[in-house]
This record gives C-alpha cells, structure tokens and sequence, in this order.
C-alpha cells in the first residue's frame, strides 16, 4: 500500500498554516502609533483586520481540516487495513476497507485493496466484483487487471481470464506474472501451445510453483515435446523434501501415459514410512494404467499386508483383479472396500460397474438399488441405478432414475444421455428427443450429444422418416467437427453411404473408424462389406477375419443361467 | 358402372356353391351376349370401384368357427420357462386324401414337467368338407397323438405315391408319418431313420438337392436342450424366459431319399454338420437359377444362412458374401421365419425374415450382383414391424394383382414386456402389408379384417385355397388357443390362373419348379418352395395374380422343373386351376 501521498497532503497542510502565521505577524507590525483616537481607529482596525484574517483563517483551516479528514480518512483507513494486512488480521482489514469504499466509492486504489484482501480471504466471487470496479474507474489498472485475471482463473472462468489477460499483455507484453497466468488459464483450457509459449518464457516464475511446472510438462507432452516435459518433471524430482511435488509430476507422466518417467519419479523419492503407502499406491496405479495388472496387484496386496487398509487400495486390488478376469475376486475387493468405508460412494459405484460389464444384472440391479438409497442426492448412484435398469430393459425404471439424476446434476452428460436412451426404449420417443435437443441447446460443444441424437435419429430414420436421416447425417459431422475422435460418428456416416451405395465414399469414414476404435467388430464388418462391393475382396476376407475375431472375444460365457440374463426383448 | 342381369346373381354370401353357379350362369350368357362380355367378366370378377385403397368388403374374414376348427393348442406353460412353451406351433395345408380340397394339420406342443395338461393333448387334422366346414379325423387318421413335445410339420410326398407324407418336427425327436393313400397314415419313422433323435427340431422342407426326383429333407435344429436343465431368468424381478443366446445352437440334418422309402443322414457329407447355430426357419428354392435347389435358413441370435447348393451333394454357405446374414451392424438377429419369392418383379428371388421387436422384419431383394440389397427400411417393413416379434411369414398376392404381398404373424414370449416396455405388447396383430409395385408396403390393417386389428400370440403360419376359388387363404396358430382359419374375400376379384404340378421325373410335388407367366408385357414368376413361413407346411398349387387384364389376353407360360425339363404352357384359362404333367421322355 502507497502511503506517500497522504503524507505529501499533511506537510501541505502545515505549509499552510505557517504561511498564514507569517501573514498575521507582519500586518501587527505594520499598525503601531502615538494618538488615542487614531489608536482606538487603528485598534479597530486591527481588529477588524485580525478579526477578518482569524476568520478567514480559521476558515480555511476548517476547510483543509474538513478535506483532509476525509481524504485522510479513506487512506487512513486503508492504510490501517494493510497493518491489519499484514499483522494476519484480515478480516478486520477488510472492515476498514469497506469503512474505505463507503467513503470513497470511487476511488480505484481503495477499490483494488479490498478486492486483494477478499481474495486472500478466498472470498473470490466479492474480490472479483471489487476488482472490476476499480478498473471501471481505472481500465488502466494493469495490478487490478492480474488480480482479476488470477481471481476468474481460480473461478474457473478462464475465458475471461485469458481476455483480462490479453489486455494487460498488450499494454504491457512482458509482463511475466500475466505471462505465468496465461500460460496456467491456457493450460487449463486445453490451449497447449499457448500455455507452452507463455509458460515457457517465464521459466524462473514457473519453476516457483511446482504446479506451473506441472502445468509447463503437462503442456509439453500435448504438443509432443515429450522430452521437456520430462526435463521439467524432473526439476520437480530434484527438489529435497518436495514429496508432493513430485507426486504430482508422476501423476502428469502417468495420465500422459509416460509410464517409464512416471515410475523413475516415484522410485527416485526418498521418504518416511506413511508416505511409502502413497507411492506405492501411486507405483501401483502406474503399473494398472500400463496393464500390468499383475504387478498391480503385487504392490497392492503388498500394501494390504503392511495393514494400509483403505477403501482406495482395495477398489484398486478389485479392478486389477477384474482386468485379470478373476471376476469373482474382484467383487470380494470390491465388497471389501465397501465394508471398510461404507459411505464411501466410489466403492459402491466401482462394483456396480463390474457387474453390469458381467452382466450380472440381478446383483447389479439390487446393488443400484441399495446404492441410490444410501447416496438418495447423487446422481452418479442414481445414473448407474439408471445404467443398470438400462441393461436389464427396464426402461420405464431406467426413465425415473435417470430424470431424477438429471435434477440432481443437470449438466452430467451422461444422465442426460441414459434418459434419453431410456425414453427411446420404453417408446417415448419424442422424449428422447426434446432431452437430447435440450442438452445440445445447453451444451452446443459437447459432441457426444449430437453423436447421441444422430443414432437415435438414424433409428427413426428406419421407420420411415427421412428428414430424420437428413438431419442425422448433419449431426454426425457437426459432432465430429467438435471432436475429431469419435468413430462411432465416422461409422455411421460411412454405414450411411453405404446405404447410399456409394461405395468409395464410404471407404473414408470407415477407415477413419477402424484407426479410431479398431476393436470395435461392427467397424469392420462395415468395411468388409464396402470392400466385398468393391471387388477388393482380399480386403474384405481380412476386414471380415478381424470381425469374426473380435466378435469370439465378445461372446459371454456359454449358456450361462446364473448370469441371470433375461430375456432377449 | 352399368349392372347387367348377371348381376342379380350375384351372392350375398359368398359361399363356394354359388359362386360356381354365378360362373356357371357367366359361361351360360356369353354365346348370344357376346357384346356385354366384358362388362360381365367386370361385374362378376371385379369390385364395383377401385380396389386399391378401398375393399367393399374386410379382405380376410375370420371363419374359424364356422369351420368347425375347435382344436387347441397347448404349450405347457410353466414355472420353469423352458424356451420351447414359446415356439410351438405348426400348421400346414394338405390334400391328404386327394379330393381337390385343401385340408388342415395342426401340431400339437405337449406337456412340461410342471405344466400339465386337464385333458388328452392331440394333434388336429381336419379334412375340408368342401361347404366351408371342416371335420377333425386325426385320430381315425392316426396322427393325434406324438410321444413328443410337438413343433412343425412340412407336408411332402416322398414316395411319389401321389398322397401327401407327414414329417412332424419335435423335442426330444421327430417322426415322418406315410400317408396311405385311404385316409390314414403310418408312423414309418424308425424305417425310414428319420428320427433326428436328441434334437430340438423346428421347421422342416421337403425338396430335391440332387434331383434324383425323390424328396430329400432338411431339417432345421434349434438347440441344445433338455427339461431337467432349468435355466433361471427374470424380468422386472419376475421369472421369465431366459434370452436364446442361453441355449446353445446345433447343426442342420439333411436326410438323403434313398428312394426306397428309407434315408440317409448326409448332414455331414454335405457339410452342413459343421454349420451350428440356433436354426428355425427354412425355404428351399433356386437362388441362383442355375436349376438347382438352394437353402436359405432363418437363424435366431445366430447368423443366417445362405446355403448354395453345389450340384455335387454339398452346400456353401453364402449368406455373409451376401450380406443377409447379419444386420448392418454385424449382429445376427432372432430369425424365425423367411419366404422366397418375386417381390419386385424381376424374377429373382427375393427373401423376408421375420426378428424380434426392435430388429424389424427383413426384406433381401436379389440384385444382379449376388449380393442382396437390404430394403427393410425403403420398403417400409421396418416401419410396420419394429415393435413386432414376428414368427410366420409368407408372400401372399391376396388381391392378385400380380405384386406379392406379405402376411405375418406376430406375437412377444415375455408377459413382462409391457411393465418394462410401452410399446411393446405381449400379443401383437398379425400384419397385412400390400405391395404397391413400386418396392414399398402399404399396411391394409384397416381393411384386413378383426383378426389384424387384435393382439395374439401367433405362431405357424400356412397358406392355402380352401375354397377353391384363387384367393389365397390362410391359417396362423396361437399359443394356447385356437387356431384362426381366414378366408379371402378379395383374390376372386381379380384375374387369376392357377397350376397344380405333377411330376413325373421329377419328384410328383414338384417342389422345385419355376413357373413363367406371360400376360400383357408382363413375366410373372413364381416358384414351388420347399419349407417357407415358420413350422408350416403350404397348398403346394401356385395362384398367379394376373391383375387387370382384359378377357381376351392370352396367358402363356413355362415351367421350368426341378430335373431341368423346361415345359411351355400356353391358352391357359383365366381363373381356374389346370393340372400340370410333367412330360414324358
């Protein structure tokens, strides 16, 4: 805080008080001589005169003494606020701001203290609306601007983050903290080679914070500069006692699928024995996502036996288990984990899942029940309720669950998605599609919607209604226009031209599919069929192979009555 | 249009005797009015206004109990959902006692071990009485009873005596019934060595792989299953049949003729052994018109089958090259049923499939490529069928016009179904569905008849001229109840011709053979099938629809016959039957 200037204002002040002082003084002098009625008219007036002076005097002082009250008072206030500030006392400094800003509504330093001090106090929404108000007074204010930038970062509003952000860089480009914040706003948004070049030119900030250099690895490895990614992450490696930071660089390496990096970081900690759970938890984790479930379950039961007891550990031992096919051991995990932390959701969630991919539909279905009964407001129980009801064609159920999740959490794609699919197989098919309209309308970016409303329309389609068709095919590039990885989209638009006939159009979007999702069967069988039409029927045999394939490895279990599948309707 | 004398004479009931007298009184005017003659043939053959979108009358009538059909069918329904209380039963149309008239059999189902029945369960043969009525006979006839649980029936002569032979499918076995010619059949099964013995059978077909002129058999297995294996299910937390896929599928049988009133097992030999999957419905024509008969076989949840005869005792399997084994998708659907016939007029043919409720039925139409062009969709049966499980299927040209039309026969096997679905119901009408001419389906449930407009649980599915009269009729069993025996009350209203075959080198059915129809520009081709619908047997006479054509049009024709002898046919008389010889050397 710049106390300065008030203290300019009071010497002000007193300046003018001695000069008054001066004044008085000669104007006595001047007015001494012999003759009483010529003394008394000289007394009178210099009385008049002193009276006159006094009073002006007194005048101005009052006026000064008023001004400077005020003026005083906002900074005096603000003034005591930083001491309060800085003596850890902020909520206090906050009172005195707010005392600041009733005096001085306007005034843009005020304005931009209180909005620093709410911030500190985590109380963004408030600080972020003070912030904006001191640059409505000042758009100048490029230190109100980075801490608005920072606040609407935090808030996760980052497109208007990046806007303050681009502002303040014009006026000033080599702003490193607006630099930092760019390239963390960037990062978060998805806009990697922005967060590369900004975060990257500010390297002595990024390397302050171990979640900028998380950031900066996480960016490279998107832009596919693996190899500064790795350098970064081991800045973080090489850092004493950061134990956490280095956590969190195995956890980049690992969700960007850089096992090896992400091992070496773990192994390389040096640490007590209740941080020796998490790696290995975390070595473990590694090792899952690297399909060495094995070695997975190794670590994991390794912890188990040190007596790390954890709902965490044992869902991690379950789906190791599953991926192994011991599908009878994983649901003991699961129910392990369950038992342990019986108000843990994830456990509940995690099991369900498992046995609807074994369609194991009653146990699932009582599952469902019993978890969106224990967890009556989330949606997540309430969307595998629905998932399961779903499998078990119980649509008018899997339409309750799924609405009631969709109140609960109307921005899930995934209740918005099982509704509709819900109110397709029960019949209510206009349903389906005012849920999948509305959804889209809601979130015009998210391509899975339009993927949804593509297939249900293309369903339609078959009964007749060809501007079903139409619009279907329209969706499908729009949502692949949005996301470039869905084959599911590229099939259909290859099937669709099949449909056509036209072949070698066909070919595109197919072959497109099968690099996307190439254990996907229909996919194949889709381009045998183009490929058998075009006479390519080497193509085709292989096309054909690779279906029956992958179809053998769909194929449940042989007749298989416990499994409790019902019937086929 | 004017009303002409003859007009009076006119029936209002149609009833067989006086439309014979109407024709009769017809024949009567036409030497000295020979200037009306046109109106006339209008006036008793055709409907006073256009037919097309608008029938005086309901098409089909419902005449069951008129018949004097009481049968019923019993499935054994129980606690334990065994699959096959769902699939029963067949039904087939058959001049047993050679008197002209089509006559009915029905197959029983049977009992379960906890469904048990009150009364004496029994097949039904109801021999045509030719006044409309019909009489049971199936036990003087000796085909009441079967020590089985009884499925389909596919009528065929094997032995050429000229009296048509029983073949009845069944769990845990099958039995072939000879018709002796005076009103009674034998159960020759064991000699014959056509037993099928441990399999779950469902249709059957009668026809001539290597066209020595005796009828081989194809037999359709379902799958593997046994009583004392209980396979539990549930729906909506209630007991319910488990999904097909529980059940494991088995081969083909194909039983060679040795000529001799014996057969051999060949299934093997001719590589169908090795095709397994859960099989239901069968038709037997000439795919490719290379003069020799081809399969094509309905498969539920298991990919269906196109199988090529090779001329040499073996098959291959075409379908996936075809692409009418699976869906778009990949997936193979529940097959039940499937005919063949000409739907789009360009003498190939063509195929139709009836699949579960969301699946739809399917239409293959045959194009000049080899490949099959899925037209589920354009043709507008995927519209009709969707929420329908169909069974039965047949192509049907009930106004004979010329264009084939499709029945159905529809109806779900979970009672559950409606809890969990809205637009699923457990019985389901039967579907009509005329054919324009143009490649699309037009749904005639408002004009079929009370039987299209009710839900039922049906099953089998038969056609045949009970009245002689060339509309074609028919029958569809239901689960539990009666059967429901229609009459057709609009084919008359058109020209029509039609050919009963005999063969002579060839085997006497003439199962097999392809008929030509030359009338007005247009080539009109029909075939004699083996099999077709589901568990159901046919007339094996061939009605062709002729549509509008002036009186004085010449009807020509050819048959080409199952041995390859091609015969013309000419001056063939408008709506009547003619006996077809096959000629001699």
């Amino acid at each position: 805080m710049d106390l300065t200037g008030f203290a300019e204002q009071s010497s002000e002040v007193n300046s003018r008080f001695r000069s008054l002082s001066v004044v008085g003084t000669k104007t006595m002098t001047r007015v001494a001589r012999p003759n009483l009625c010529r003394a008394l008219v000289i007394a009178f007036r210099w009385c008049s005169w002193t009276l006159l002076l006094f009073s002006c005097a007194a005048f101005c002082t009052y006026r000064v003494s008023f001004g400077t009250t005020q003026g005083d008072s906002a900074e005096r206030r603000a003034a005591k606020a930083l001491k309060l500030a800085e003596a850890g006392n902020l909520q206090a400094a906050e009172d005195e701001l707010r005392r600041a800003v009733a005096l001085e509504p306007d005034n843009g330093e005020v304005l931009q203290e209180i909005g620093t001090v709410l911030a500190m106090e985590k109380k963004l929404e408030e600080s972020t609306s003070f912030f904006e108000r001191a640059l409505r007074v000042d758009p100048g204010a490029l230190v109100a601007r980075r801490y608005l930038a920072a606040n609407l970062w935090q808030l996760h509003r980052y497109a208007e983050a990046r806007e303050n952000l681009l502002t303040l860089l014009k006026a000033k480009p080599a702003d490193p903290q607006a630099l930092l914040l760019l390239g963390m706003v960037s990062e978060n948004t998805g806009d990697y080679a922005t967060a590369v070049r900004t975060l990257a030119s500010v390297p002595t900030l990024v390397r302050v914070q171990s979640e900028s250099i998380a950031a900066l690895a996480r960016s490279y490895y998107h832009t596919g500069e693996a190899d500064k990614a790795r350098r970064w992450l081991n800045e973080l490696a090489s850092r004493p006692g950061e134990t956490q930071a280095v956590l969190l660089g195995a956890q980049i390496a690992d969700e960007m699928q850089d096992y090896q990096t992400a091992e070496t970081l773990l192994v390389s900690l040096q640490s007590n024995s209740s941080e020796q759970m998490t790696l290995k938890y975390r070595l473990a984790l590694v090792k899952f996502h690297q399909k060495q479930f094995g070695e997975s379950e190794t670590l994991v039961l390794q912890l188990l036996d040190a007596g790390h007891q954890s709902g965490e550990i044992y869902r991690l031992l379950g789906w190791c288990r599953q991926e192994q096919h011991h599908h009878q051991e994983a649901v003991h995990a699961f129910q392990e984990a369950i038992n342990l932390e019986p108000t843990d959701e994830a456990s509940y969630l995690d099991l369900g899942k498992v046995l609807l991919a074994e369609r194991r539909l009653v146990p699932a279905l009582e599952l469902s029940k019993r978890t969106a009964n224990a967890f009556p407001d989330s949606s997540r129980a309430l969307i595998l309720k629905g998932s399961v009801e779903l499998a078990a064609i119980l649509f008018t159920d899997a339409v309750n669950s799924f609405t009631r999740a969709l109140q609960l959490d109307p921005a899930s794609p995934d209740a918005a998605i099982g509704l509709a699919r819900a109110q397709f197989g029960s019949g209510m098919i206009q349903q389906a599609k005012a849920t999948l309209e509305r959804a889209i309308a809601t979130f015009p970016k998210k391509a899975r919607f339009q993927l949804e409303l593509a297939q249900l329309l293309l369903k339609e389609a078959e009964t007749g209604d060809e501007g079903a068709g139409t619009r279907a095919e329209q969706l499908l590039k729009s949502a692949i226009a949005l996301d470039d990885s869905l084959a599911e989209a590229y099939y259909h638009l290859g099937e669709l031209a099949l449909g056509r006939n036209q072949v070698q159009r066909a070919l595109i979007p197919l072959e497109r599919a099968a690099k996307l999702d190439p254990a996907n069967a229909k996919i194949h069988f889709a381009l045998s069929r183009a490929f058998r039409r075009l006479g390519r029927n080497e193509d085709a045999a292989k096309e054909a192979a690779l279906y029956d394939e992958l179809k053998e490895k769909e194929r449940p279990g042989a007749s298989d009555p416990s499994a409790d599948a019902p019937s086929n309707n | 249009m004017l009303r002409t004398p003859q007009q009076t004479l006119r029936p209002t009931i149609r009833n067989d005797s006086i439309f014979w007298c109407c024709r009769r009184t017809l024949q009567w005017f036409v030497p000295p009015l020979t200037a009306f003659i046109s109106f006339v043939s209008l006036n008793c053959l055709q409907p006073a206004q256009d037919y097309s979108f608008s029938p005086r009358t309901e098409i089909f009538t419902d005449v069951t109990e008129q018949a004097g059909i009481t049968w019923r069918h019993f499935s054994g329904e129980s606690q334990d959902r065994f699959l096959i209380e769902t699939m029963g039963g067949g039904v087939a149309f058959l001049d047993f006692d050679g008197d002209g008239l089509q006559d009915l059999f029905f197959v029983n189902g049977g009992e379960t071990p906890h469904g048990k029945s009150t009364m004496p369960i029994h097949n039904g043969l109801y021999r045509n009485l030719g006044d409309g009525r019909f009489q049971d006979v199936a036990a003087k006839a000796g085909v009441d009873r079967l020590p089985f649980y009884g499925m389909g029936v596919a009528a065929g002569d094997f032995d050429n005596d000229g009296f048509p032979d029983l073949y009845v499918t069944g769990f845990p076995r099958s039995a072939l019934f000879h018709n002796n010619g005076n009103g009674t059949f034998t159960d020759v099964t064991d000699r014959a060595g056509v037993k099928n013995a441990g399999r779950w059978a469902a249709s059957a077909a009668w026809f001539d792989f290597d066209r020595d002129g005796y009828l081989d058999l194809i037999v359709t297995n379902y799958a593997q299953f046994s009583f004392d294996d209980v396979k539990k299910c549930e729906l909506d937390g209630k007991p319910a049949y488990c999904a097909q896929k529980a059940y494991e599928g088995i081969p083909l049988t194909l039983y060679h003729n040795n000529g001799d009133g014996t057969f051999t097992d060949v299934s093997e030999r001719s590589g169908l052994a090795k095709l397994v999957g859960r099989a239901l419905g069968i038709v037997a024509v000439d795919v490719n018109d290379d003069g020799w008969t081809d399969l094509f076989v309905a498969r539920d949840a298991s990919p269906n089958l196109l199988l090529i005869n090779q001329k040499n005792g073996t098959f291959r399997d075409v379908a996936v090259d075809s692409e009418v084994a699976y869906n778009s998708d990949g997936v193979a659907r529940a097959g039940m049923g499937i005919d063949a016939g000409d739907f789009n007029g360009d003498g190939k043919p063509d195929f139709v499939v009836t699949n579960f409720n969301d699946e739809y039925h399917s239409l293959f139409v045959n194009s000049p490529s080899g490949l099959f062009d899925d037209r589920s969709v354009s043709s507008r049966l995927a519209e009709f069928s969707r929420p329908l499980v169909g069974w039965g299927i047949h192509f049907i040209d009930y106004d004979n016009d010329g264009n084939l039309d499709l029945m159905i026969a529809n109806g779900h096997i979970n009672r559950a179904i409606e809890v969990t679905r809205l637009d699923v119901k457990y019985k389901q009408p039967p579907l009509l569905l005329r054919n324009d001419g143009n490649g699309r389906f037009r749904n005639m449930q408002e004009f079929a008849g009370a039987s299209f407009g009710a839900g039922q649980s049906a099953r089998g599915l038969a056609l045949g001229d009970f009245n002689n009269d060339g509309g074609l009729d028919a029958v569809f069993t239901r689960l539990d109840e009666k059967p429901v025996l229609l009459r057709n009350n609009e084919g008359q209203n058109h020209s029509w011709v039609g050919l009963e075959l005999r063969g002579t080198k060839s085997n006497r059915d003439g199962i097999g053979s392809k008929i030509t129809i030359d009338v007005a520009k247009r080539k009109l081709i029909r075939w004699i099938t083996g099999g077709a619908s589901y568990l159901s047997s046919h007339d094996k006479r061939v009605i062709v629809g002729l549509g509008d054509v002036p009186g004085s049009t010449a009807i020509a024709g050819e048959i080409r016959w199952p041995n390859g002898t091609v015969q013309h046919l000419s001056n063939l008389k408008r709506n009547q039957y003619h006996k077809i010889v096959e000629p001699g050397d």
